[in-house]
């Protein structure tokens, strides 16, 4: 009995072993090869133990300041999406929360469908209608699109959420004579936190990492972080690894953290778009 | 009344809607057209009906890249939830440290696909690669990727389990959390041992979690591009090639925008009809929570 | 690619580097002066014009009062953008950057004629620009680019590796190189693992050239698809026996153009093939392992042609181009003027660009700098590009490189694979 049990144990802590460095090896290995001296990073039997150095970062930060800039665009971009896609699907997720009816079903359903048309399908023919609305190259364009790809998620997962939040409450604020808006932003949206959270967990990592619309609609002004790391891979330098790695970990970071912070929220929103949606 | 409602609601309703028919749906619609036309840079548009979908639909290079898509969405999506189904009972059985277990295997969920094929390119380049040296140390088969067509497709399978495995665990797990424990105290008080509680208690009640899990990621996998793109181009000589690398070959290499729009349409469908058995799944489901 | 000294790490600049996002903040905004013309080229056309104090363009942005915005993009993204820029309405782009395989004449419709420029505001000393290369972006008459670069390939070698395999001279004819990448297939004394050669499989480039080392072309200039069957066929299989011999790498088949700078300067490769203004970068000795030991000679010709035809060398050219739908065309054609000047040439030339005015080569600044700057020219001579321009020149390419993929790898007898070039590819030549 004793020995089963020890063999159970042991067991687990392989298999837990196993998922650490499946999970987490790729990520700490890049992460550790950026602090490698160049010459380093190619060596023939990997060395690990090196003196860290931060010429990586130094480089990229002299020779790519548009990597910089890049983040900026990032940042903005993925804040921009995150509050019209929060706002326009906790709108719709409230009146479908608290409404029922045979359009409004149908409707719901055609966002649930709409969801599932592979994003590279609308690639061709919006570019000349982005540039004819003169939004090509700008942070709005990028701000849209990455909003609509995700408001259909968003709008079945507030639902979810604020379908747990008692009716009464609304009732009674209405018979104070508080409107619909008031209510929503009173009332619901603090009770509906988590389901926000969990939207903008969904919506900052995709607009963080996004790589084919960026690279389809941006040029210069609004070019994102993940775009300058892919010009980095295909630069004429000779691919330089240690910037290269060095520009990946300083996009991986933020968001890593971010993930980490919220992971409930993410399980949570996990969870409920997909069984409930 | 019915009016007056539908008028309250709209405002709410509008921001949705007109970014998805805008963004999404009329797009959509052109490339339809798009389809039926033969067209690229500095050529007029011509009619040509459904010759566009003929070409593709009989272009060997589409039937390889369909048959990888399919094998690749087959083997690697059955995969990931065999071992998301393995790591989600081994969560229930009582880990300690959870949250940080949970915490890491959420990680890969943050990294972007340009940067994981950085991660994996290199740690498997067949030369240099630590993952590479160390098999070969150890005396295993190394991942022949940049030679072997199949196993280019292995690596391709394993970075798209990797970015996806956080998806299809936090489902199964949080389906086997739902799973009340009475059910397994009834099971052993009956008798039944480990593997019967397996069959009669957890699969049957996790099966709709399964499903769902795996629908989604037939329809997400069946888009993939980046990973093979990156990864190998869809080489060696067109042998890893995917349906939407086949589109972004006829779009942006050969610029033969009407086969590209036919391709696109073609993935739509297939990816609508998965979506039906999905719909399907769902209101059946529906109806059994309501019981 | 020149390389400024090692900047010394201040603590400030890594506090703020590594803060990511909050650092993009103290970024100055770059833009003040009236104007901003916009270039759409690849990342090596911005490099090669210099910055700060080594800015080229330094004189021109002030007599213009005009800011220069380049965005960047590899080559393939690069045609493509600039295409579908072309074909708008209207583009914010002034110039582009264009390869010479790529203007048929649907494409050079899109881009503005430049006789008229040129016959009102002539560009400096216009003639001494090589006639081949203008010849290459004139298109049904008309002259749509102005030749800015050109990569000529040429052989390069690494000389330590070569010496350590008791080779004493590089090779002189292809039967040799295939010897002698043989020989250095071999582990260094370094503990290395050493290929013999290392080539790209994703560009027309390397088959092409060992299919001329016989006397054969994949598309001939007067547009003959594989004018000569057999020379084709003893160049694939001269690969195939490299292949075979393990003197390319097993990973051949994903092997790409920047791998094969990085195992030059790794000491991974004793030869590979690469335009003759990547000796810099090869021997940089931040960079490579071997710096100064990394030669380079013309590619040679099989013993077959020895004395009958030159090798021709693939060339590829970039030109500067106008968009017909671009804003202001005036500023893009001063530009245009400005960096085809011979100052400016020649500053390029010795930032490492392969320079296209024949009077650039004369200059000793230039053959101080770089001492492969005789021997580029001379291959120049007879070079050209790799396939000439049609509709489907891409997939062309795309179809032929993955026959040659096949036969490389064995998958194919090269007979077949031959057979299959000809038979695929036929349709997609113009008529």
């Amino acid at each position: 009995m004793r020995t089963e049990r020890l063999l159970i144990g042991l067991g687990k802590a392989l298999a837990v072993a196993a998922i650490l460095f499946w999970s987490l090896f790729p990520i700490l290995f890049i992460a550790m090869s950026s602090l490698k001296p160049g010459q380093d990073i190619f060596a023939v039997p990997p060395k690990w133990l090196f003196t860290p150095t931060f010429k990586h970062y130094a480089e990229l930060w002299r020779s790519w300041g548009v990597f910089f800039e890049g983040l900026l665009n990032s940042l903005l971009i993925t804040v921009g999406a995150t509050v019209l896609a929060i706002v326009a699907s906790a709108c719709a997720g409230y009146v479908y929360s608290r409404n029922s009816g045979r359009w409004l079903g149908a409707s719901l359903l055609g966002l649930i469908i709409v969801r599932l048309i592979p994003p590279i399908v609308v690639t061709l023919p919006l570019f000349p209608i982005v540039n004819w609305l003169g939004l090509s190259d700008t942070h709005l364009v990028l701000i849209l699109l990455y909003a609509t790809f995700f408001v259909s998620l968003g709008t079945v997962l507030m639902r979810t959420f604020m379908d747990q939040i008692p009716r009464e409450l609304d009732e009674a604020a209405a018979m104070d004579g508080a409107s619909r808006m008031t209510i929503l932003r009173k009332v619901i949206a603090p009770l509906a936190m988590p389901g926000v959270l969990a939207v903008a967990v969904f919506v900052i990592v995709f607009s963080w990492n996004e790589f084919l619309f960026a690279f389809i609609f941006t040029a210069t002004k609004a070019k994102t972080a993940p775009l300058v790391i892919s010009e980095m891979i295909g630069s004429i330098d000779g691919v330089d690894w240690g910037i290269l790695f060095a520009a990946a970990t300083v996009q991986l970071v933020p968001v890593l953290i971010f993930v980490v912070f919220m992971n409930r929220y993410l399980v949570a929103g996990l969870t409920a778009g997909s069984t409930k949606g | 009344m019915q009016l007056q409602r539908t008028a309250r609601l709209l405002p709410l309703l509008a921001p949705v809607h007109l970014l998805i028919l805008s963004v999404i749906v009329l797009p959509s619609l052109y490339v339809v057209w798009l389809s039926l036309n033969m067209s690229s840079f500095g050529q007029a548009p011509r009619f040509v009906g459904l010759q566009n979908y003929w070409r593709v639909l009989t272009d060997p290079a589409f039937h390889s890249a369909l048959w990888n898509t399919v094998v690749l969405v087959v083997v690697a999506v059955h995969l990931e939830l065999a071992v998301g189904l393995g790591m989600a009972l081994l969560f229930a059985s009582g880990l300690p440290f959870r949250r940080f277990l949970l915490v890491a295997v959420l990680a890969p969920y943050a990294v972007s696909e340009v940067t994981a094929v950085v991660m994996w390119r290199f740690l498997f380049d067949p030369d240099a690669g630590p993952i590479t040296l160390a098999l070969r140390a150890l005396h295993l088969p190394t991942l022949d990727w940049s030679f072997e067509p199949s196993h280019a497709m292995t690596l391709i399978g394993l970075l798209t389990i990797w970015l996806h495995l956080p998806f299809t665990f936090v489902i199964v797990y949080a389906a086997r959390l739902a799973i009340p424990a009475e059910l397994y105290e009834a099971a052993r008080i009956d008798g039944a041992t480990r593997w019967q509680a397996f069959r009669r208690v957890t699969l049957p009640l996790l099966g709709p979690a399964m499903l769902i899990a795996l629908l989604f990621r037939y329809i997400f996998a069946f888009r993939l591009f980046s990973e093979a793109w990156l990864l190998t181009k869809g080489g060696p000589a067109r042998s890893t090639e995917v349906v939407a690398i086949y589109l972004y070959q006829e779009a942006f290499s050969f610029n033969a925008f009407g086969p590209a729009a036919a391709t696109a349409w073609i993935m739509v469908l297939a990816s609508l009809l998965l979506a039906g058995a999905y719909v399907f799944l769902l209101k059946r489901g529906g109806v059994a929570h309501a019981h | 690619m020149s390389y400024k000294p090692e900047a010394k790490l201040t603590r400030r600049s890594f506090v703020v580097g590594s803060a990511g996002a909050a650092a993009a903040l103290a970024i100055p905004p770059a833009f003040a002066a009236g104007k901003t013309l916009n270039v759409l080229s690849h990342k090596v056309h911005q490099t090669v014009l210099g910055s700060g104090d080594g800015d080229l363009m330094a004189g021109w942005r002030k007599a213009n009062d005009a800011e220069i915005a380049f965005t960047t993009f590899d080559s393939n993204p690069l045609q493509d953008r600039l295409f579908r820029e072309a074909s708008l309405k209207e583009t914010e782009y002034g110039v582009g950057y264009l390869i010479d395989n790529r203007p048929t004449s649907q494409i050079a419709a899109l881009f503005e004629p430049l006789g008229p420029y040129q016959d009102k505001d002539a560009i400096e000393d216009f003639g001494d620009i090589a006639p081949g290369l203008v010849q290459g972006m004139t298109v049904d008459g008309k002259l749509i680019g102005i030749p800015v670069r050109h990569a000529t390939q040429g052989l390069f070698y690494n000389e330590a590796l070569l010496e350590e395999a008791g080779i004493s001279a590089p090779p002189t004819t292809l039967e040799e190189l295939i010897e002698q990448a043989k020989k250095t297939t071999f582990t260094s004394k370094a503990g290395t693992p050493v290929t013999g050669m290392v080539l790209a499989s994703d560009l027309a480039v390397f088959p092409v050239m060992f299919a001329r080392a016989y006397g054969g072309d994949f598309i001939s200039p007067d547009l003959k698809l594989v004018p000569n069957r057999e020379a084709l066929e003893q160049g694939l299989a001269a690969l195939r026996g490299m292949f075979e011999a393990g003197s390319l790498p097993r990973s051949y088949a994903t092997t790409k153009n920047d791998d094969q700078v990085t195992w030059l300067q790794q000491g991974r490769a004793a030869f590979t093939v690469l335009p003759f203004a990547r000796g810099a970068q090869l021997n940089n000795a931040e960079q490579s392992k071997f710096p100064g030991k990394i030669k380079a000679v013309p590619f040679p010709g099989s013993k077959a042609i020895e004395g009958k035809m030159p090798m021709a060398s693939v060339v590829e050219a970039w030109a500067m181009a106008i968009p017909k739908n671009a804003r202001d065309k005036a500023l893009a054609w001063s530009f245009i003027k400005e960096v085809s000047s011979k100052r400016v040439t020649l500053g390029m030339a010795i930032n490492g660009n392969g320079p296209v005015r024949v009077s650039s080569y004369a200059d000793a600044g230039l053959k101080a700098k770089n001492p492969l700057a005789a021997v580029e020219a001379k291959v120049l001579a007879t070079a050209r590009g790799a396939f000439p321009p049609f509709p489907e020149a891409a997939r062309a390419q795309a179809t032929f490189l993955e026959e040659v993929q096949l036969a490389v790898l064995g998958r194919k007898p090269v007979k077949d694979a031959v057979s299959a070039i000809i038979e695929r590819v036929k349709p997609m030549m113009p008529a």
